[in-house]
Order: C-alpha cells, then sequence, then structure tokens
C-alpha cells in the first residue's frame, strides 16, 4: 500500500514536470498561405470588402422601395443628430450610436474642448473614436433609464449590412430598428403619432420631407430617411484594401491573425461583408463549470514542474463566462445570439450582450475557449488581435452624397 | 518497510531543504517549486507519518523495553525544534523585524545537519544490516530532479532573448504589493508617479490632443514614460476603468480605491500607469530621456504561485516570500535606483521629430552644484530631496519599517514623491500636499530694496537642484505679486494680480518658458509644435536675478512693499479646458512661496 502510494506520488510529480516538455514549443503554423491565397481563401468563405466607388456602393446597398438620394441622406443625417425624435427632446440617436456631424473637422477635439459651451461628458474625447456606439456597459435612454436586460448598445456602423437586428436578432432589417428604437420606452419612447405632429410642426422638416418624398411627413418616411442615411455609414479598413489587392496594407502578423481567423473556425461565424451580423448562433457552445481545468499545464509560461497551473474550478454555476448582469439570455430565452459585427471591434468595448468584459483580448479567449473548445495562447490573440485591429475604419465619404 | 517509509520522509525532507541554500545555487524554476514542497510536504509527512511513528517507537523503547538512546534523544529534541522553526518560518516569516526570525532561520539550518547526523548514528546497526541497493533507490528518485535542473535552466530564457512584447500576465498588479508593503503602497498610490496616465485629467486630455494633432502613433511617446504597461502590452492609448456604466473618479479617490477594487474583480486587467514593477523592474537607465529605461519583466525570479489570485494560493506564497526573502528583495531591487540617471531616464524629455528639448531637469542638475561627486557633502542626487520625508525645511530621515514586521530601517526612502505639483495628490492625501509645499518653500529666497527711486526685488533658487520652475515648465506659473502704497494708502505700483477669469494679468513678472511654433506664435496646449523658444525666464539652481521697477519721482515716503512669490500648478486657461473634460475637477490654488513687506523711508 505505502509502495503504491509513494508511487503514485512519483509519478505525478514525473508527470508534472514531464508534460509541458513534451508539447511543442511554438504551436506549429500548419496552415501558412501566401496573400494571393490567403485572399482568395476569405472571399470563399464569403468575406468581402467594402466599397469606395459610388456605383458599388449603390449596388450593394439600395433596396428598390428606397432609393439612396443626396436629399433623402441629408433629411435623414438631420434626423440622427436631431432631439427633436425622443420624448423629453434631450437625446439623439447619435447619443448612443456617437458619430461626430461634420466628418471632415480634424481638429474636432480641439474644438468641442475650447468652446465656451462645451458639452461636458464622454463624448468631448470618444467623439473622435467614430465608433457608432456609446462606449457604456448597457445603454442610456430617455431621463437616463438604462436598459432593463443592461444591454450593451452595438455599433451603428455597417449595421445596415447585417441579415439580422439587435442581440437577440429580433428585427431583420434597419427600418424595422428604428421604428422599435424610436418607440421603445427605455430608448427615445415616442409614439408614431407624436413623431409625425413634432415634425409637421416644424416648417423646414415639413417642406424638406415634401420634396423629398411624394406623401410628405409620414412615419415610414422617417424612418426610410433615417435608414438611407445608416446605409452611408459603411466603413473601410486596411482588410478591404488587402482584399482588394493591397499586399501592404496588412502587416504580417494580422495576416497571420487572419489565417487563424479562418483556420481556427472564426469565420465560421462571423462572416460576410460584415464580419459577423449574418446569423444567429447559439453563446456559449461549451459549459466548463465544474471541470477541473488541466489546459494551463500544456501551456508555455508554465513549463518547468509548476502546479500552478491546474485550476480546481470551484465556482458557483455560470450561465455565462460572465456575470450575467440583466439576465437577458437571448433569443427566445434560449441563449442565440445574434453574431456581432466584428468590423470596428477594436473601437467598440465593452464586450458581450451586457457589456461585462472590458478587455478585447480576454473577449477572444473567451470566444475561442467557449466556442471552439480551443485554448488560445497569447501569441495567438496577439495575432487574432492584430487582425481584428485591421478591420477598423472610418466612414467612407462619398462625393455624390456630399452637402 | 516502515522504517524505509520514515527514512525517506526524512530524507526528502532534508534533500529538499538543503537544496534551497543559497550556495548549491539551483535555478530558480527548481528553487520555486522545491521551496513549495519543502515547507508543505514536511507539513503534511510530519503530521502523517513521522509523529504516529514517533509516537509508538518513543512508548516502545522508552516505557516498554526501557532502553535508552543519546543519539534517539537527540533526534528527537533536534526535530522538534526543526518543527517549531520551520513553523516560524512559514506562519510567521524571516521578514527581518524581528530577531526570532533570524534564530529560526539559523535553527532550522544547522539543526538539520545535526538531525540527519543523530539519525546516522541511531540507525548505525540497521545501515549496516540493509543492503546498500536501497540507498540507490534514494538517489534515482531525487537524480531526475538534479538532471533537469542542468538541462533547462530557467522557463523564462527563451522568452527573455525574443521578447518583443509584454502580455499582461508579465505585469503586476500593484495592489499585490499592498500587503507586505502598506506604508509605501499608500504614499505611492497618493503620490503623482500613481496618478500620471489614466486617472490624471490633464494628461489624458493632452493625450488626447496629442493624437489629434499628430496622428494616432504619437501617443506612445507621452506613453511611454506616462504608461509603460500600455507600451509594452502594445496598446495604442492610454484608457481608464470603467465600472458599469461609470467611469470611476480619478480625483478625489484615496489609496488608490479604484485600482484595488478593479484588481479584485478582474485580476487580468493592465494596471496603466506607472506601477510599482514597472520601477522596480528597470534594470538599466540612461540619461537621455524619453523613456530611455531597460525592462525585464519575463526573466524575474518568481516564488510559487506569485501570478495566482486565489486567496489560499496567494497566502501560500506570501508565506513562501517570508520563509526566505532574499531573492525577493534582490529582484526588485537595484543599485542604479539610487543615482540620478535612473530619474533621467524620464525627466529628460525631447521632441522625437526634431530633438528639441522639452523638459531638461536632469540636464539642469547636472550642471548644479548640487552635482558634486567629490564633495559628499554637497552632493545630492534626486532621491535626496524628492523621496525624503520633508519637515519645517529640512530633510529628516525617516526610520521604520518598509515590509510588515520587517526590519527597522534608518532611512527609508519616501514614496510620495514629493515635487512641484501640490494639486492632483494633495485632492487625495493631505500629506501629499503639505509635503510638496514644504518642498516648495524651500526653493526659494525673496529680497527687495528701494534705491533711487526704483524698486529692486531679487529671487534666488536657493533650494532646487534643478531651474525653477522645471518640468512641464510652459505650464507652470512662478510669478510675482506686488504691491507698492504711499503714506495715504494709494497704490503706486502693482503688479502680478489675477483678473476675474483666474488668469494672470498681463505684463506681470513671470518666471517660465514660453515655447512657440515655426511661425513664432505660442503653441498653447500643442507643446510638441515648439519650434523656437520665445521666452526663458527660468532661474537657474543657486542663481538670482533681479528686477526693477520705476516708482514716481513725487511718491510720499514712507512707502510700504509687498511682495509675493507665487506658484500656480496649471495655468487657470489649461484647467478651464481641461474642465470640459472633467467637470469635477478643482482649480489649483495660488501657493504663496515666499512672501515679505517691507517699509521705506
Amino acid at each position: 500500500m505505502l509502495r503504491l502510494i509513494l508511487l503514485s506520488i512519483v509519478m505525478m510529480v514525473l508527470w508534472i514536470t514531464i508534460l509541458p516538455y513534451m508539447m511543442p514549443s511554438k504551436p506549429k503554423n500548419k496552415y501558412s498561405y501566401s496573400d494571393e491565397e490567403l485572399r482568395k481563401k476569405a472571399m470563399q468563405v464569403g468575406m468581402h470588402s467594402i466599397p469606395n466607388d459610388y456605383k458599388k456602393f449603390i449596388a450593394l446597398v439600395q433596396t428598390p422601395d428606397n432609393f439612396i438620394t443626396k436629399e433623402k441622406v441629408t433629411l435623414g443625417k438631420k434626423l440622427y443628430f436631431d432631439t427633436i425624435l425622443s420624448k423629453d427632446r434631450t437625446i439623439r440617436c447619435a447619443s448612443c450610436h456617437m458619430l461626430s456631424q461634420n466628418p471632415h473637422n480634424q481638429q474636432q477635439f480641439l474644438d468641442d474642448i475650447t468652446h465656451p459651451d462645451s458639452k461636458t461628458d464622454c463624448m468631448v474625447c470618444h467623439i473622435k473614436d467614430q465608433s457608432g456606439s456609446d462606449r457604456l456597459s448597457t445603454a442610456i435612454g430617455i431621463k437616463g433609464k438604462t436598459d432593463p436586460y443592461h444591454r450593451n448598445t452595438l455599433t451603428i456602423l455597417n449595421s445596415t449590412l447585417a441579415k439580422y437586428q439587435f442581440w437577440d436578432a429580433s428585427s431583420k432589417n434597419s427600418r424595422q430598428s428604428i421604428a422599435k428604437m424610436l418607440q421603445d420606452p427605455y430608448k427615445m419612447d415616442l409614439t408614431p403619432k407624436e413623431a409625425i405632429i413634432r415634425l409637421k410642426n416644424d416648417p423646414t422638416y415639413k417642406q424638406t420631407f415634401q420634396k423629398v418624398f411624394k406623401d410628405g411627413i409620414t412615419f415610414l418616411n422617417i424612418q426610410k430617411a433615417i435608414e438611407a442615411y445608416l446605409k452611408t455609414l459603411l466603413t473601410r479598413s486596411a482588410y478591404d484594401r488587402f482584399l482588394d489587392g493591397d499586399d501592404s496594407a496588412m502587416t504580417p502578423l494580422a495576416k497571420q491573425g487572419f489565417v487563424d481567423f479562418i483556420e481556427l473556425g472564426c469565420k465560421g461565424c462571423h462572416t460576410g461583408i460584415t464580419v459577423g451580423g449574418q446569423t444567429i448562433q447559439k453563446f456559449p457552445v461549451r459549459n466548463y463549470n465544474h471541470i477541473i481545468d488541466v489546459t494551463g499545464s500544456f501551456r508555455k509560461e508554465y513549463r518547468g514542474f509548476d502546479v500552478a497551473s491546474f485550476d480546481f474550478n470551484f465556482k458557483q454555476y455560470q450561465e455565462f463566462p460572465f456575470k450575467n448582469k440583466g439576465g437577458f439570455m437571448g433569443k427566445d430565452s434560449q441563449k442565440y445570439f445574434r453574431v456581432p459585427i466584428l468590423r470596428n471591434v477594436t473601437k467598440t468595448s465593452p464586450y458581450f450582450h451586457n457589456g461585462s468584459v472590458f478587455d478585447l483580448r480576454e473577449a477572444i479567449y473567451i470566444m475561442a475557449k467557449y466556442q471552439l473548445s480551443t485554448e488560445l495562447t497569447e501569441e495567438q490573440i496577439d495575432e487574432i488581435e492584430a487582425f481584428l485591429r485591421s478591420l477598423e475604419g472610418k466612414p467612407v465619404i462619398f462625393k455624390e452624397l456630399e452637402q | 518497510m516502515k522504517l524505509l517509509l520514515i527514512n525517506l520522509s526524512v530524507l526528502f525532507m532534508f534533500i529538499s531543504g538543503v537544496f534551497l541554500i543559497d550556495i548549491l545555487s539551483i535555478p530558480w524554476s527548481f528553487i520555486r517549486i522545491i521551496e513549495f514542497l519543502h515547507s508543505f510536504g514536511s507539513i503534511f509527512l510530519t503530521i502523517f507519518i513521522i509523529f504516529p511513528f514517533l509516537f509508538l517507537h518513543i512508548k516502545s523503547s522508552w516505557y516498554h523495553s526501557k532502553r535508552k538512546s543519546l543519539s534517539g534523544t537527540l533526534f528527537g529534541i533536534t526535530f522538534l525544534l526543526l518543527v517549531c522553526s520551520g513553523l516560524y518560518l512559514l506562519f510567521i516569516g524571516n521578514r527581518g523585524g524581528e530577531i526570532f526570525g533570524e534564530i529560526a532561520y539559523n535553527i532550522h539550518l544547522y539543526g538539520s545537519f545535526i538531525l540527519i547526523t543523530s539519525l546516522l548514528f541511531h540507525l548505525k546497526t540497521w545501515i549496516i544490516k540493509v543492503p546498500i541497493l536501497q540507498a540507490i533507490v534514494l538517489l534515482i528518485v531525487f537524480i531526475p530532479l538534479q538532471t533537469y535542473a542542468y538541462s533547462h535552466k530557467l522557463t523564462n530564457i527563451k522568452l527573455e532573448n525574443d521578447v518583443s512584447r509584454y502580455h499582461n500576465n508579465d505585469w503586476k498588479n500593484s495592489a499585490t504589493c499592498k500587503k507586505c508593503h502598506p506604508e509605501i503602497f499608500k504614499q505611492w498610490a497618493n503620490s503623482n508617479h500613481r496618478h500620471m496616465a489614466d486617472s490624471n485629467p490633464y494628461y489624458m486630455v493632452l493625450e488626447n490632443l496629442a493624437e489629434m494633432d499628430k496622428g494616432k502613433e504619437f501617443r506612445q511617446w507621452c506613453m511611454g514614460c506616462h504608461n509603460p504597461s500600455a507600451v509594452t502590452t502594445k496598446q495604442r492609448e492610454t484608457t481608464h476603468f470603467m465600472h458599469e456604466n461609470i467611469m470611476p473618479d480619478p480625483l478625489f479617490v484615496k489609496d488608490s480605491q479604484t485600482l484595488i477594487q478593479t484588481y479584485k474583480k478582474d485580476p487580468k486587467r493592465l494596471e496603466q500607469g506607472v506601477s510599482c514593477i514597472a520601477c522596480h523592474r528597470i534594470t538599466d537607465a540612461n540619461a537621455t530621456g524619453n523613456s530611455s529605461y531597460t525592462l525585464d519583466l519575463t526573466k524575474r525570479k518568481k516564488y510559487l504561485f506569485e501570478d495566482s489570485t486565489a486567496p489560499t494560493k496567494t497566502w501560500i506564497n506570501n508565506a513562501l516570500i517570508n520563509a526566505k526573502p532574499t531573492t525577493h528583495k534582490q529582484k526588485y531591487l537595484n543599485p542604479v535606483y539610487k543615482k540620478s540617471r535612473y530619474c533621467a531616464s524620464c525627466h529628460n524629455e525631447f521632441l522625437p521629430h526634431s530633438g528639441k528639448k522639452v523638459v531638461s531637469t536632469y540636464d539642469q542638475w547636472e550642471k548644479s552644484p548640487y552635482n558634486n561627486p567629490n564633495d559628499p557633502k554637497k552632493h545630492k542626487e534626486c532621491v535626496d530631496c524628492h523621496m525624503s520625508y520633508i519637515k519645517d525645511g529640512k530633510y529628516i530621515a525617516q526610520s521604520g519599517r518598509s515590509t510588515v514586521g520587517g526590519k527597522i530601517k534608518k532611512d527609508i526612502k519616501t514614496h510620495y514623491f514629493t515635487g512641484g505639483n501640490h494639486f492632483l495628490s494633495g485632492l487625495k492625501s493631505k500629506v501629499h500636499q503639505q509635503q510638496s509645499i514644504e518642498l516648495l518653500k524651500t526653493a526659494a529666497i525673496l529680497d527687495l530694496n528701494i534705491s533711487h527711486n526704483k524698486l529692486l526685488i531679487g529671487v534666488t533658487n536657493s533650494g532646487a537642484g534643478h531651474k525653477l520652475p522645471t518640468g512641464a515648465a510652459d505650464f507652470r506659473e512662478l510669478w510675482l505679486d506686488i504691491t507698492v502704497t504711499d503714506k495715504n494708502g494709494h497704490t503706486l505700483l502693482s503688479s502680478g494680480k489675477l483678473d476675474k477669469n483666474g488668469n494672470i494679468e498681463p505684463n506681470s513678472i513671470i518666471y517660465n518658458k514660453v515655447f512657440g511654433d515655426k511661425d513664432g506664435n505660442p503653441v498653447g496646449l500643442l507643446f510638441w509644435r515648439y519650434e523656437k523658444l520665445l521666452k526663458d525666464t527660468r532661474i537657474p539652481a543657486g542663481k538670482r536675478v533681479q528686477e526693477k521697477f520705476a516708482l514716481p519721482k513725487d511718491a510720499n515716503y514712507p512707502l510700504t512693499v509687498k511682495v509675493k512669490l507665487n506658484f500656480r500648478i496649471y495655468p487657470q486657461w489649461v484647467t478651464d479646458i481641461v474642465k470640459v473634460a472633467y467637470p469635477a475637477l478643482p482649480d489649483p490654488p495660488v501657493i504663496t512661496i515666499k512672501e515679505m513687506e517691507k517699509s521705506f523711508d
């Protein structure tokens, strides 16, 4: 008996010692593509670039029931930045989906901060992010009311190209979403009737609506005008330039991250022209509750006889890899979520449906572990982080739509 | 078999203990594990194997067989002593504060050899009987450890050679240092070195302005000194913490509670700014400036569970450090830390695109009379003033403990980082404010005289080892507030008053420098546009400057002259701008460094 105990102790010690050395020192990059191959592969899985050519842009976004015209976009932009559409006239679309009104002004920050009656809120500094989101955990609507489910504000950028809208995919296009947001008691809280009355009382709006739409001010036309503006909020980034054939646009690290992104399987959900937003998926796919976690011992950092890498996981049962404040459980409470758009993900922290994770690296780690059952190494996270940075871009400005 | 197990246990304790002795210099990656196995393994073996055996053994031999054995008794006593000293080392530690730690350490070290000797004598007959084979078995158990020790040295060596960046887990959160160094932590937590990045409103606004003006990459220039952890983890900008939807207050929260709370909730988050480890893992520095220091985080020797955040593991880690703290001390202290060039790596700044010097505090010190290595009495390094406790204008060596239970040291370097900025640290701690103001008051002396109808005011930089003011001197205001009244109380001369917006009225005597851009216009906040120096009236160390004012010829004597030498850390117009982003920011007060009132007949 004693001999057995002794032997087992020795065996355990030896196992802990030897195991890390048996692991390959670097995860083998089984996949290495040339730039051309990578581009081809990306196109095959449905990843496309956002056009900077007006004709292609129109072909991409225009629908027969809502033609994009300069006047309509201008009207939509005016509504987007106007507080008229909120019940107490305090907030506007741009309050949560922050964008600057004049994208040409490079000195916006200096102007804001030196202007005598400049606004004193987060916007002063964060407006130049051009993130189309509010950078908060959860959205704040009229009278400072926060979302009851504590849901995080999604970015408005590129969102018109997504197949589904909202975290629970409850809306299929932006026009529908605009209507919902305007009427949501925790957002703008405005009835269609009231919206029409308000706009009709404003002579400039009345005139412009008459000019743009045959039937003047209707709730549908308000939606259409704003939708037309949102459709112009498409961003181009290093990634798009790479897909268009510019090999030098992405750094080697970002390209390696792109390869990881495709080969690890991220592209399975985060796909399409928007790199996400096209499907509804379960999250988390894997449940690690009460599982003794020895994966750490495979890590290079712990090499050399270290028992520190074990996690006995004596935690409380958790639905999600983070505290689910607000108790939101996705579509039909089945933990199904619309896959978020990864374009501009670097400037839309915090992450996940209730904004619990502030760090992009941690979000990458969680996604790989819980969706793909892969424990990423720090190097792999570096690469994927670099790739995600290459998705960061500024809204494309089309001369044809400039006032 | 039972006997073999007992001997194996004792041998395990002994050999694992011997491995820990410094002379053997076994690679650190093994020491840290062995230390853990030695201490906790010994407790386990003692309780479950050795004590039960000793109990039965003593009972049978003393009471039943009435046998007496000198070596046995010696073994028993030594073993008891070793258990006590071992427990003392593990639970209280050899922290240097009390003599018992040292005694326990020596008992444990030398006692173990006595123990083994007495055991050998005790087992004299048994050893002869048993074949040597068993001894070989013992060796086999431990030899693999030895061979590993030499074939794979430090586990982090590979990383060290081609390290291009750090990750969050390489950086250690300063909140972890608090447990054993609470006083030093508190001093640092309210100091300006803590509040240089995410919690400094002025810095955050300027970093954002830098991006607006020169592009995102340019932030790295600021961050090199202000935020080394973010630079080395390849972050592109300084970010602030968020607690849900609320940005934690950066101005009034004392003792870095925000940092501590965030660390508790999310230990993986990176601490921004200058943390404990950022300075204490600098291995080399030179005086060039713009963050010219060498960091080494990956090669540092970690005790077992040093990176863990679980309470039990942290406790074990602390116990292991306290039991044998030499390595811990060595890895966070470096002789270069007392040298001024260490500070110079950041307190010399120049523009990366033109090489123009923006801040040259170290260069000024180098030329000053305080840099006098030949005369130790006159020679003063940066730390002699800025990391010393100051009372009534004198530097007093602080004696006390830097570690809980540690040795009482005669001269602890305080971590107030006392300097001109009394304001931001003063919002959090009155001690810091008082220290800074005391320091400011030692900096200059005033003298005044009237001759030939001229008022002469002299200002001497008497205490600072650099120009007055230094640092970002275009944002510092040191000026003369002068009032001259005649016999009837009429004001003859007035200068240096504040206007209704809080700005110093024009044509006052201000000691500062003003940067101009390439067209010769003042740069304002955008100081990286500096091309031409428009004005430099700073007072070099030990020098006196004199101001002259003509008085009316028909003045009614006697005249009363009131002169104040005032200091303000940020001009009002700068604070007004920063307030837009941080509405809670109060206005920095005006500090009167010296005041003088004199009548002339």
